[in-house]
């Protein structure tokens, strides 16, 4: 899922001091919790609230998207909302801002979240981990299904760096070491054979930024 | 073993000079709080086990028990004044586990007007009350609307009022009283699920305390069998397509708009699991503040915090059981995490002071007073100081 992190709540009245009439649009696809109506009508006390402590009285609507990364899904949901709305605030990820902007050309839109990474939802830890850094070039056959490029602070293909410690790794001594877990994993397989192959670097020009792919 | 200090204000205690030995009680007890001792023969009470039930106090032949809340004096007394005020000789006796609201009883028991007697756990209620209240003091009709047998927060209270009450009416049949004098039913308040609404996030398979849902084929199913009513899957369901029965989620909303209206400022709500405090058959708060009780403090929605602040709540008290006196496994823990991250945005804005999540247990019964007192003596001190700027 894409993991995002909900902004202060004096950024998001920043943005929308100049409007009155908002529509809060969540997004029930992959954020987790999902930004769905729960937490559109949570974060629409949450400005109601801040909004009176400064003196605004904002008219706040919501309503939520399946997922705000689909077209169509986001202009059918919304289009036939935002009749008296000035402002649309996103609850989605980066991807949901930017449709709703898309399909949308003449209501400005602001995002109530950063987007942090593409990552798994670990319930029991109570965290989220990044995994994945959508690089187009997949290697995770080659790594016993563990990504050095998002999980390595190096992104090494040919790890370890030698600054591990007791498998956690030197740049934060929090995070596992990604080569240690690459390696464990092998051995574990009996597959260790496959770490012998020196990797050359990685094709960057796999996805030009920015990616496009035909349906 | 209690030491005399926290003695005080303990709800539960065995009178020596009335105990027979007799062990009804440590046979009685779901928590094993009870045994006797095997050199002195005496029977030990180990408070921190117990989960004041009363089931003892109720069962003790001898009345050696003395218990603080609902005791035989109290109900009594109640039963006298309620008797007038609601102008009815048909008594409804509910457990608050699954105390539905009057309309509900009307359906199950077909009674409109009636004096009701809601307690954690009818497993509580000596008979002495029974009949009292059927052969002195008018009742006409005796209801007793306990838990389903597995559904007992206190596991043995709600058999325990079966064969209890099998037994008193044989006893008031050979007295001249009918046929079932005293109506048993049993009911359950458990998760309403809309299929439609759901969007598969899973979040109530992974945090239901009882294995109750899964996600099958796209969407949340749940075992009614395990569900045990205690709304958490509710509050953190992120489309509100879950509500708990007699504890919706809009039916909360109104609440807390209409006991806003009727008080007095600075306002202070609390929200207070059933099973961690146990209020008097007469409490009566002051005018400026309210109280809703849940099944569990997992109920407690962040958005009804809010809507209460919306609606012009000065000040929000949660009251929880303990960790490990919570009746929903993973309830009480659930909530304290919700209302620390609500607690978090709010101090962006000032406005943190105003939330207070405290755990409570009523075998200590002035714990939840003492909360109460430091935090309406904030509330209060506040809203004073912002007056006078």
């Amino acid at each position: 899922m894409i993991v995002t992190a909900q902004k202060p709540l004096d950024e998001i009245l920043d943005v929308l001091s100049p409007y009155s009439n908002i529509l809060i649009a969540g997004c029930d696809g992959c954020t987790q919790p999902p930004r769905g109506l729960r937490e559109a009508e949570t974060l629409s006390e949450l400005i109601g609230l801040a909004g009176r402590l400064r003196g605004r009285d904002f008219r706040i609507k919501v309503t939520t998207v399946a997922k705000q990364c689909d077209s169509y899904l986001t202009v059918t949901t919304l289009k036939s909302q935002t009749e008296d709305v000035e402002a649309v605030l996103s609850l989605a990820c980066g991807l949901g801002v930017q449709t709703i902007a898309e399909v949308l050309p003449d209501v400005p839109v602001f995002p109530a979240q950063n987007t942090l990474f593409i990552g798994t939802e670990m319930r029991e830890e109570g965290t989220f981990e990044e995994r994945c850094a959508a690089c187009g070039d997949c290697i995770l056959s080659l790594t016993g299904g563990i990504c050095p490029i998002a999980r390595c602070a190096k992104g090494l293909l040919n790890g370890p760096c030698g600054g591990a410690t007791n498998g956690k790794c030197e740049v934060d001594p929090e995070k596992d070491c990604a080569w240690y877990l690459i390696i464990k994993r092998l051995e574990k397989l009996g597959r260790l054979d496959v770490l012998e192959e020196v990797r050359s670097p990685r094709n960057f020009q796999v996805v030009a930024r920015p990616g496009r792919l035909l349906a | 073993m209690e030491s005399s200090e926290n003695q005080q204000g303990v709800a539960v205690k065995i009178n020596e000079d009335y105990c027979s030995r007799c062990c009804i009680c440590s046979s009685v007890c779901p928590f094993e709080a009870i045994k006797r001792d095997p050199e002195t023969g005496r029977m030990l009470l180990e408070i921190e086990k117990c989960q004041t039930c009363g089931i003892c106090y109720s069962s003790c032949p001898a009345h050696a028990i003395d218990a603080i809340y609902y005791d035989v004096e109290s109900l009594i007394r109640y039963l006298e004044r309620a008797k007038q005020e609601y102008e009815s000789d048909t008594l409804v006796i509910m457990c608050k586990g699954s105390a539905p609201d009057s309309s509900a009883v009307e359906k199950l028991f077909g009674v409109s007007e009636f004096i009701p007697l809601s307690v954690p756990c009818v497993g509580r209620i000596p008979e002495d009350v029974l009949l009292k209240a059927i052969a002195t003091m008018g009742i006409r009709r005796t209801c007793v609307l306990a838990c389903d047998e597995d559904y007992c927060r206190f596991e043995k209270g709600s058999p325990i009022t079966g064969r209890r009450i099998m037994a008193l009416n044989i006893l008031l049949e050979e007295l001249g009283y009918g046929k079932e004098a005293i109506e048993l039913k049993r009911n359950s308040l458990k998760v309403k699920a809309d299929r439609d609404k759901c969007i598969a996030c899973g979040n109530c398979a992974f945090y239901c305390p009882f294995d109750a849902a899964k996600l099958v084929s796209g969407a949340a199913e749940f075992d009614l069998d395990l569900c045990r009513g205690c709304g958490l899957c509710v509050t953190l369901c992120p489309a509100f397509a879950l509500d708990l029965e007699n504890w919706e989620t809009e039916r909360m909303t109104a609440l807390i708009s209409r006991l806003s209206a009727e008080m007095d400022r600075p306002k202070i709500l609390i929200f207070r699991c059933q099973w961690s405090v146990f209020p008097s058959l007469d409490e009566e708060f002051d005018s400026n503040v309210r109280a809703i009780d849940l099944p569990c403090a997992a109920r407690v929605e962040p958005l009804h915090i809010l809507e209460a602040f919306r609606s012009g709540v000065d000040g929000v008290l949660i009251a929880a059981c303990p960790e490990e006196d919570c009746r929903s496994k993973t309830g009480s823990k659930e909530s304290q995490r919700l209302v620390t991250a609500l607690r978090k945005t709010l101090s962006q804005i000032g406005f943190e002071e105003r939330l207070h999540f405290c755990s409570v247990a009523p075998r200590y019964a002035e714990s939840f007073d003492e909360e109460l007192r430091q935090f309406k003596a904030r509330i209060e001190g506040n809203y004073l100081k912002e007056a006078s700027q």
